[in-house]
């Protein structure tokens, strides 16, 4: 039986399978270096590492046809590949200590990557115009459409519906009041074009409202787009419609309905994160150097408020001076609107940590790795 | 700053890539071991496995699903919104204004931020909307072209409603008028006084429609009404309105 299961697990030990997974590693590297350009930082980091494959679409067709292994695969085969390598060929020696540090290293670097990408909030921003108080940041690339129940006394419960639901035909039990959410048309990104705008009445579209339609655009992957979904959406409680209506992310008004008498409301938005606690931007500067429009300084002036901890005092982030709480990283990002908005990006990573600890494993095997063999070999020379 | 933390993933690839293949020396592994002890570690792997393979499952089926929270109430910042509590406002900048006192309001509906009923002699009443959107919303003149539609009125070109729009400013805010009645002999007279406010974001527009008579005599409380808009972001106010949209910049750009 073990001899079986040996025999099984081989190939997994392999050093080839080692080399294979570092040449994909590199080519995944490369390819994904290269289309980053086409499609961004963001996009690249999804379709090359944090996937499993590579797809390869046919034209005109929906098919999609896996041709080459992606990050996961990659990784986890990597990981598999030491691990296995490591459990079979382990020997506890003085001479393997370098080499057991920098794997062990490795492998800490492997699995909190793969741990980051479980738990890991998305990086979201937190755009505050001045004196504006929020306690959400908002993602920069995915949507929801959220059904709000706003009928509580001071809460209001918010059911959230991830982009990846959101597609033509798709129909989503909602966990609460039997409610189901039907997805009758979805547009990865659309523009709001007045009614006048379209080539002729039949021109596919939704109405948004009288004065604006929204019509399908392609997929955008530059760096300063977003993409601004649109649908049609119906609700209906126990099988009877409640309403039928279109939303677009370009207009996130949300639009108020009935549902068993209370009062909801449904929206198209950019993906929020709730924080416990709120922010308050004081005061937004964008210091230039005198005489110039070269930038100086961009510093944001906030008021954090958190009533479970009794927090609640002033904050300066600027750049490089994040600021750090709860878990969450605010960085000063950007600024819109004539400089009276500021833009922090938020991160949340409590596996922060991981990478700088794997270095310095990695460096500490590798220096006693080649000092061991350094010292060995002077030591020879010096006897010859 | 931006992208720190998909740098630090992307890097970690490419670090593991350098790292991996500069230390990787075959004369450091041991090729081949005793099968005993291979025999003795082997029990290790399944679990191994299986982990690993929950863990891909994890990866593969996070952030997708229905989530279900609470939140504390929001606060409605906007002032228009007196009597419609429950309705939140456009995102970003709101407006304010100041309803004249025989104007009742209307509950609004899908698209509007402000909907207001005006009574006159003989049951003749007019209707007050306010309504918002982004950008150039489609443009001043096809705009104003689709309110002369309402009243079965040719659509004009440019030049000629150069010529009929009054353009003053409110609040700092480029703001067209416009008054227009239909043809003489139509069998329901009817009149629009309408208002566009292009702020740096998006066109406000006011509309109040009724007869021609009743309009007239509310006229001026109609131009009170738009001077009375107040845009409580003072970006808005401040800057003149772009042609198109602007994209927040980064401060890496600089």
């Amino acid at each position: 039986m073990t001899s079986e299961l040996l025999r099984w697990l081989k190939p997994l030990t392999s050093l080839k399978l080692t080399i294979f997974c570092l040449a994909c590693a590199m080519v995944l590297v490369v390819l994904g270096t290269l289309d980053q350009v086409h499609i961004g930082v963001y996009e690249a980091e999804n379709r090359y590492f944090k996937s499993f494959f590579l797809f390869f679409s046919l034209p005109r067709t929906d098919l999609r046809i896996p041709w080459f292994p992606g990050g996961y695969i990659v990784g986890t085969l990597l990981l598999v590949n030491l691990v296995a390598a490591h459990i079979a060929r382990f020997k506890l020696s003085w001479k393997k200590a370098g080499i057991l540090l920098l794997h062990s290293g490795l492998i800490l670097l492997l699995v909190g990557q793969l741990f980051a990408d479980i738990f890991v909030d998305l990086e979201s921003q937190m755009r505050l115009g001045q004196g504006q108080t929020k306690n959400y940041s908002e993602s920069l690339y995915h949507h929801e459409l959220a059904i709000i129940d706003t009928s509580g006394a001071d809460s209001d419960q918010v059911i959230s519906l991830p982009e990846s639901q959101l597609y033509a035909g798709n129909r989503i039990e909602l966990p609460v009041d039997s409610l189901e959410v039907m997805i009758k048309e979805y547009y990865p990104n659309a523009a709001l074009v007045s009614p006048s705008q379209l080539p002729s009445q039949n021109y596919p579209h939704l109405p948004i409202g009288p004065m604006a339609v929204a019509v399908q655009m392609e997929k955008t992957y530059k760096e300063n787009e977003r993409n601004q979904p649109a649908l049609t959406v119906s609700i209906l409680q126990s099988g009877n419609l409640i309403g039928t209506w279109s939303l677009a992310a370009g207009f996130p008004r949300p639009l108020s309905f009935q549902a068993a008498g209370k009062a909801c409301q449904v929206v198209l938005r950019p993906k929020r994160f709730y924080k416990p606690f709120a922010i308050q931007l004081l005061q937004f500067r964008h210091d230039r150097y005198a005489g110039t429009d070269i930038a100086k300084n961009f510093s944001s002036r906030i008021k954090l408020t958190d009533p479970a901890k009794h927090e609640d005092r002033e904050s300066l982030i600027f750049m490089n001076n994040p600021l750090r709480y709860r878990g969450y990283t605010f960085f000063q990002a950007g600024f819109d609107d004539n400089d009276t908005t500021t833009i922090l990006q938020v991160a949340q990573n409590p596996s922060w940590l991981v990478p700088y600890i794997s270095c310095a494993l990695i460096v500490l095997g590798m220096l006693l790795q080649f000092g061991m063999h350094l010292v060995s070999f002077v030591k020879r020379r010096a006897i010859a | 700053m931006h992208n720190l933390s998909s740098l630090v993933k992307c890097c970690s690839w490419e670090r593991l890539v350098v790292i991996k293949s500069g230390s990787i020396e075959p004369a450091g592994w041991t090729p081949a071991t005793s099968k005993q002890r291979n025999r003795d570690r082997v029990g290790w792997i399944r679990p191994v496995g299986l982990l690993l393979g929950l863990a891909m499952a994890m990866v593969s089926c996070n952030n997708d699903k229905v989530e279900v929270y609470l939140i504390p109430k929001e606060a409605i910042n906007v002032a228009m919104q007196r009597g419609s509590a429950g309705l939140a406002p456009l995102p970003g900048a709101p407006a304010q204004w100041t309803r004249p006192d025989d104007w009742s309001e209307q509950p609004l509906s899908e698209m509007r931020l402000g909907s207001f009923k005006v009574d006159g002699p003989n049951a003749a009443s007019a209707d007050v909307s306010v309504v918002a959107f982004p950008g150039e919303a489609g443009g001043l003149i096809s705009n104003i072209n689709r309110w002369r539609g309402q009243l079965q009125l040719a659509p004009l070109d440019e030049d000629q409603l150069r010529q009929m729009i009054q353009r003053t400013e409110v609040d700092n805010v480029p703001t067209f008028l416009v008054d227009f009645q239909t043809a003489e002999n139509a069998p329901k007279p009817s009149r629009i006084l309408g208002a566009v406010l292009q702020t740096a974001d998006r066109a406000w527009f006011v509309k109040m429609t009724g007869p021609p008579e009743l309009l007239e005599s509310q006229r001026q409380k109609f131009l009170d009404f738009v001077k009375s808009f107040r845009f409580t972001s003072p970006s808005e106010a401040e800057r003149p309105a772009p042609a198109v949209s602007i994209k927040p910049k980064s401060t890496n750009d600089e």
